[in-house]
């Protein structure tokens, strides 16, 4: 009761309380703004005053000074630092005469005088044109609007004249001789003192552990992408491609091309369509796989050039990767079924394509170099790599020009020329292989090229009657894909009349480079590969293919060089082609290649300059190879479109990766992937066998992704950006694929699934350096761009025996390269060059690693592997191999898959990235799963590749990311095929981890 | 409540002449006029002739007698521009810490000269103090009494001859403003008393 009786007055009265507070509140706010307060003119003038000094008159009289501090609301003033001032003129204020602050009140005051006030000194909208116009003093006249008089220098292409104009202010040389001509400031440059004080070293350590890292790091690598992107903003996002490679397929289509021919014309074509994605669809037109191929070569291609014409392939230097890539995987696909058959070729020619392999492990060597070079500048011959890299650019921009131009672009020749040889070896794997092996003995890129182009003539030629339909398609195809990618770039819609001046200039130029390329090459890169590879390669996959694989390597390529140089030589487009691969390409390939070499010494070690040289000769004998591959797989398809032969190839490569099961084999043609030659001699030793055409196949894909990565260097970057991601996925596929391939065995050995694949490729490269390049090449490529992801899904595809031996292989090319370049997380420069455009680069590295560590062991599972495989091979992706038989839809898929997969995978990547677009081995990974689960239905993927072809280049670098994950996936799968799910946690953990690698 | 409208009495922009109970005519600008305080504010041209400066006066007009309006200004008087009150109350504090600092060199006996010119230092260069009659600038160059050029002591260099430049120019700009004053034959100024 009290309670509520207190309430209720409490209550009753509150309000009445509160009201009154209420009111007096809002009274005292009223009161606020009342006097001064509430006006605002005289609020604003005298702020406007407050801290100016003012003398202040009093009633009585008296004057005070001070600084004007404040004003009350009755207009009470005060002021700080106030004294009377006295009537007589002294000196000033005394201290004691000032007085803190006085408060005069208004009443008192009399006048108050502020002088000099500036009315503009606290004005906020100090830059407004109220602003600027009030300051002005005495009369202003808006100044009279004068037409401007261009004058004479301007009256003629003025605007022109500013474009090209490109000077930016002042150039940095007057800057200094002004200053030097008024300043007497001199032009200085202070030398760096360098002592060898443990100071200065472990600067300079520091130094080029933060270059390396600088230039490692995916944002590094997609800035330096853009800017080295040369392609315009039409090439990347809104030229459409398709026309050229449709035309060239409308035309190749409608003419009948015998398989021999074929190579020509696909070389041609490669070098009409310019880029790796024609080349990649040759490859994949390839013969081998053929009848996969075929439908896939046609995709293919459609894929790698929609790839191409799509985001900027060609354009960045990992476009060129990625062009590269997307032919490599077109090629790879293709490949991947040249590979199967490679594996068959591999138990034949193991050996002699492991030289090869070498040679293609000198491609990849040479883009790892590039890449490394690229991505560090660090060490001085890295450094001076680099810049040639950068130098080198071009070639990377003419790759992408190639792309962009593919069809126009000659220059891109070179680039193109390495892209091409890469997607033609690809295409052409098994030829290419051989003629790549040449090449790649050649050293030259051109060289390499046209040795490839002539190994792969000789090869088809040699190949032909028995794989060889293949091989030769492939070959065929190869030649027609290194023509392609002569002229490809400048004559998209010249294209066919320019790819049968360019398969004669291939012919021309197969000669020169088969002639001696190969086994210089092959030297090349294994002096530069050994530097890291050597002891991976020649402990794990020397042991087996090295010797084997060079002689084989240098066997084939001089063998075949010589038939193709005669044969073909004889051609005029060829030798013309040559020449002009050989001089621009050559040139371009030259320097990519000691880029490469640098890099690869950069990341190895200075020394490895052999190795660059080596690498160049790989990547050559790769791009043959990848032409060639692409040539076969694309074949069959091709043959209408390309050639039939790429198709071939394509299927060939799935069977290789069967093949490459047989660890010694497969793990040789990886290597011969990179090198394509070894595949493509592979074929010649295992022509007849399905498994050697896909080997070659497979070769073609290294080949493809070596010259990705030769141009890809830069373009990779390029790519990275475009397709980095997918790069990314496609490399953490892999290694997801390795893991998963080697589900049973790799799952314990996840780690060793990489491992594996790595030591598949590892093995391989041991076997064969340049096959260890070339799995760098792969790997890299396939973590770097489509051409990586193709190049993987090629790779994958001699991984197949391993798909992880493809990856591996790839990885191990990385390794390899890595290895090389090991110390450094970038060593890489393969990786970067694949990996380029992502971290993937990284990754591949960080995959090498591992694969170089677990080359080895992988190759062994390989070995087993690649029976099946090999058998696989035999049928073009699922059949041949029994990789693919047996993980046929996988390990066919995966590899020819690969190449379908890239197709396939590139729907699916596409659709992936979206799902998983923060980690592209995530995207990859689910892309590989996905894809997998399509493809492991098999060659169905090869089907699916059309679907991919339509997607364009986003779907084929997904695709290829795709495709190598699938790869991966595959060869995980061909072990377990149940091990898809597997593989694709796997993928993911293992993406993760290759991510963590990477990072 | 509201008090009247500024131009309810005297219109913002018109001009107005007055003089004080202490004898002393006004004019200038009417800026703003607050009819309870009866205080209004007058802007005119600079005592000092400086173009962009102007004088403000406060007046009282409960101490004012004679208010003429010149000429009145119907026309809406411009927006005022908002102000940066921290930029104010900067230089207030900057104005009160300078006034201080004169007042300390002024009880320490420092002549008018010297005064000036260490106000002139200061202005370009903050880092500057008394120390007892001399003024140390930048720690680095004395000036001792008479505070003449040849007084500037310190370690050769840019930072002496600088601030010897700086007490050339101070003492050139003093002799010019003198005579310049006599000329006008204005109100005579602090400084120029001091001087004279």
């Amino acid at each position: 009761m009290y309670i509520h009786f207190y309430l209720g007055r409490f209550l009753n009265y509150n309000p009445v309380t509160q009201l009154n507070l209420n009111y007096r509140i809002f009274f005292s706010l009223e009161v606020v703004f009342n006097g001064v307060y509430a006006n605002m003119r005289m609020v604003h003038v005298l702020t406007s005053v407050v801290g100016t000094k003012c003398e202040l008159k009093v009633k009585n009289g008296a004057v005070y000074e001070g600084v004007f501090k404040t004003y009350g609301p009755e207009c009470d003033l005060v002021l700080d630092a106030a004294h009377r001032k006295s009537p007589e003129p002294a000196g000033g204020p005394r201290k004691e005469d000032i007085v803190e602050s006085i408060i005069f009140k208004a009443s008192d005051v009399v006048v108050v005088t502020f002088k000099d006030v500036d009315p503009n000194f606290a004005r906020k909208d100090n830059f407004t044109d109220a602003a600027v116009s009030g300051r002005v003093n005495g009369e202003h006249k808006e100044k009279d609007l004068e037409p401007w008089d261009g004058g004479e220098t301007h009256t003629s292409g003025s605007l022109e004249s500013l474009d090209t104009d490109v000077s930016n202010g002042w150039d940095p040389n007057d800057m200094f001789k002004y200053n030097e001509e008024k300043y007497a400031v001199p032009l200085t440059s202070v030398p760096l003192e360098r002592d060898n004080s443990e100071e200065f070293l472990k600067r300079e350590a520091r130094a080029a552990q933060l270059a390396e890292e600088i230039e490692a790091s995916s944002t590094y690598k997609a800035r330096v992408a853009l800017e080295n992107d040369e392609r315009s903003e039409e090439d990347k996002y809104t030229a459409v491609m398709r026309g050229e490679r449709e035309a060239h397929a409308l035309s190749r289509e409608n003419k009948y091309i015998p398989p021999g021919q074929r190579n020509r014309e696909a070389l041609s074509w490669g070098a009409g369509r310019q880029n790796s994605p024609r080349l990649v669809q040759s490859s994949a037109g390839p013969p081998p796989p053929r009848p996969g191929a075929h439908d896939y070569s046609p995709s293919a291609g459609a894929d790698q050039r929609v790839v191409n014409g799509g985001p900027s392939h060609w354009p960045s230097p990992c476009p060129s990767p990625s062009s590269r890539p997307p032919s490599r995987y077109q090629s790879g696909a293709s490949s991947l079924p040249p590979r199967a058959a490679t594996p068959t070729r591999p138990p034949s020619r193991p050996p002699s394509r492991p030289s090869r392999p070498s040679s293609h492990s000198s491609y990849p060597s040479y883009p790892s170099s590039s890449s490394s070079s690229a991505h560090h500048g660090l060490a001085p011959p890295g450094s001076t790599l680099p810049k040639r890299m950068s130098s080198e650019g071009p070639p990377r921009m003419s790759p992408k020009s190639q792309r962009t131009p593919r069809a126009h672009r000659v220059p891109p020749c070179r680039t193109s020329a390495g892209v091409d040889f890469m997607s033609h070896n690809a295409p052409g794997e098994v030829p290419v292989t051989q003629q790549s092996r040449s090449s790649s003995s050649g050293g030259t890129w051109s060289s390499v090229v046209s040795g490839g182009k002539e190994s792969r003539v000789q090869e088809t030629r040699q190949t032909s009657p028995t794989a060889n339909k293949e091989n030769i398609k492939p070959l065929d195809s190869t030649p027609s894909i290194t023509r392609a990618v002569c002229k490809g770039p400048p004559s998209m819609a010249q294209d066919h009349r320019k790819q049968i001046d360019n398969l004669k200039k291939f012919s021309v130029d197969f000669r020169l480079q088969s002639s001696s390329n190969a086994e210089p090459a092959f030297d090349q890169m294994k002096p530069g590969d050994k530097p890291k590879d050597p002891p991976l390669d020649k402990a794990s996959a020397l042991g087996q293919e090295g010797g084997g694989d060079e002689g084989a390597a240098a066997a084939p390529g001089s063998a075949q060089g010589p038939p193709a140089s005669a044969g073909k030589p004889g051609s005029p487009a060829v030798s013309a082609a040559a020449a002009a691969s050989s001089s621009p390409a050559g040139a371009d390939q030259k320097r990519p290649g000691p880029d490469v070499t640098s890099q690869g010494v950069q990341t190895t070690s200075p020394s490895t300059f052999t190795k660059a040289e080596g690498r160049e000769e790989k990547k050559e004998a790769v791009h043959e190879q990848v032409k060639k591959s692409t040539l076969n797989p694309n074949a069959h398809e091709f043959k209408p479109r390309f050639n039939a032969q790429p198709k071939p190839a394509n299927t060939p490569t799935p069977p290789r990766p069967q093949g490459q099961p047989s660890p010694s084999i497969v793990v040789q043609q990886p290597p011969a992937v990179y090198s394509q030659v070894c595949f493509p001699q592979m074929y010649p030793l295992t022509p007849v066998s399905p498994g050697v055409q896909s080997p070659a196949m497979y070769h073609i894909q290294m080949p493809h992704m070596a010259v990705s990565q030769s141009k890809p260097y830069r373009p990779v970057p390029n790519m990275p950006q475009q397709r980095s991601d997918q790069h990314h996925p496609p490399g953490t596929p892999n290694m997801m694929h390795p893991v998963t391939a080697a589900a049973p065995p790799l799952v314990a050995q996840n780690p060793a699934y990489s491992a594996q694949y790595f030591t598949c490729s590892p093995q391989q490269f041991a076997s064969q350096p340049l096959v260890q390049q070339m799995p760098h090449y792969q790997a890299q490529a396939q973590h770097v761009f489509n051409p990586v992801m193709q190049g993987s899904a090629r790779m994958m595809a001699p991984p197949t025996h391993g798909q992880p031996g493809m990856v591996s292989s790839s990885t191990t090319q990385y390794a390899e390269q890595t290895h090389t370049m090991y110390g450094r997380s970038t060593p890489p420069p393969n990786d970067n060059s694949l990996c380029w455009a992502m971290s993937p680069g990284p990754m591949p590295q960080q995959y090498p690693h591992p694969n170089a560590t677990l080359h080895p062991h992988p190759q062994h599972p390989q070995p087993s592997a690649t029976p099946t495989g090999q058998g696989p091979q035999g049928g073009q992706h699922g059949g041949p191999p029994s990789h693919q038989a047996a993980s046929p839809v996988q390990h066919s898929q995966h590899q020819q898959a690969a190449a379908l997969h890239m197709a396939n995978q590139a729907p699916q990547q596409q659709m992936y990235s979206p799902l998983a677009p923060s980690n592209p081995a995530m995207n990859q990974g689910p892309n590989p799963q996905s894809p997998q689960a399509t493809f492991p239905t098999g060659q169905q993927t090869l089907y699916l590749h059309p679907q991919q072809v339509p997607h364009g280049y986003n779907p084929n670098h997904m695709a290829h990311v795709q495709q190598v994950s699938l790869s991966l996936h595959h060869p995980g799968l061909p072990v377990l095929t149940k091990s898809q799910l597997f593989v694709i946690s796997g993928l993911q953990t293992n993406f993760r981890s290759w991510l963590h690698w990477c990072s | 409540m509201a008090a009247p409208g500024p131009g309810e009495y005297f219109s913002v922009g018109s001009h107005v002449s007055c003089l004080t109970c202490l004898g002393q005519r006004l004019q200038g600008e009417v800026v703003a006029f607050d009819y309870q305080s009866k205080m209004l504010t007058l802007k005119c041209a600079s005592s000092s002739g400086k173009a962009n400066l102007n004088d403000v006066i406060l007046i009282n007009l409960a101490y004012v007698s004679d208010v003429d309006i010149i000429n009145d200004r119907t026309e809406t008087p411009p927006p005022l521009a908002s102000l940066n009150v921290s930029k104010l109350a900067n230089r207030a504090r900057t104005e009160k810490e300078d006034k201080l600092s004169q007042a300390y060199a002024i009880s320490a006996g420092v002549s008018v000269e010297g005064q000036q010119l260490f106000q002139t230092i200061h202005k370009t260069i903050k880092d500057c103090k008394w120390q007892e009659k001399n003024i140390i600038v930048m720690d680095d160059v004395v000036i001792s009494p008479p505070y003449q050029v040849d007084n500037c002591k310190g370690k050769e260099g840019s930072a002496l001859s600088h601030v010897r430049k700086i007490v050339e120019k101070h003492f050139r700009d003093v002799e010019s403003q003198k005579s310049m004053q006599r000329s006008q034959a204005q109100q005579t100024q602090k400084d120029s008393t001091l001087s004279s």
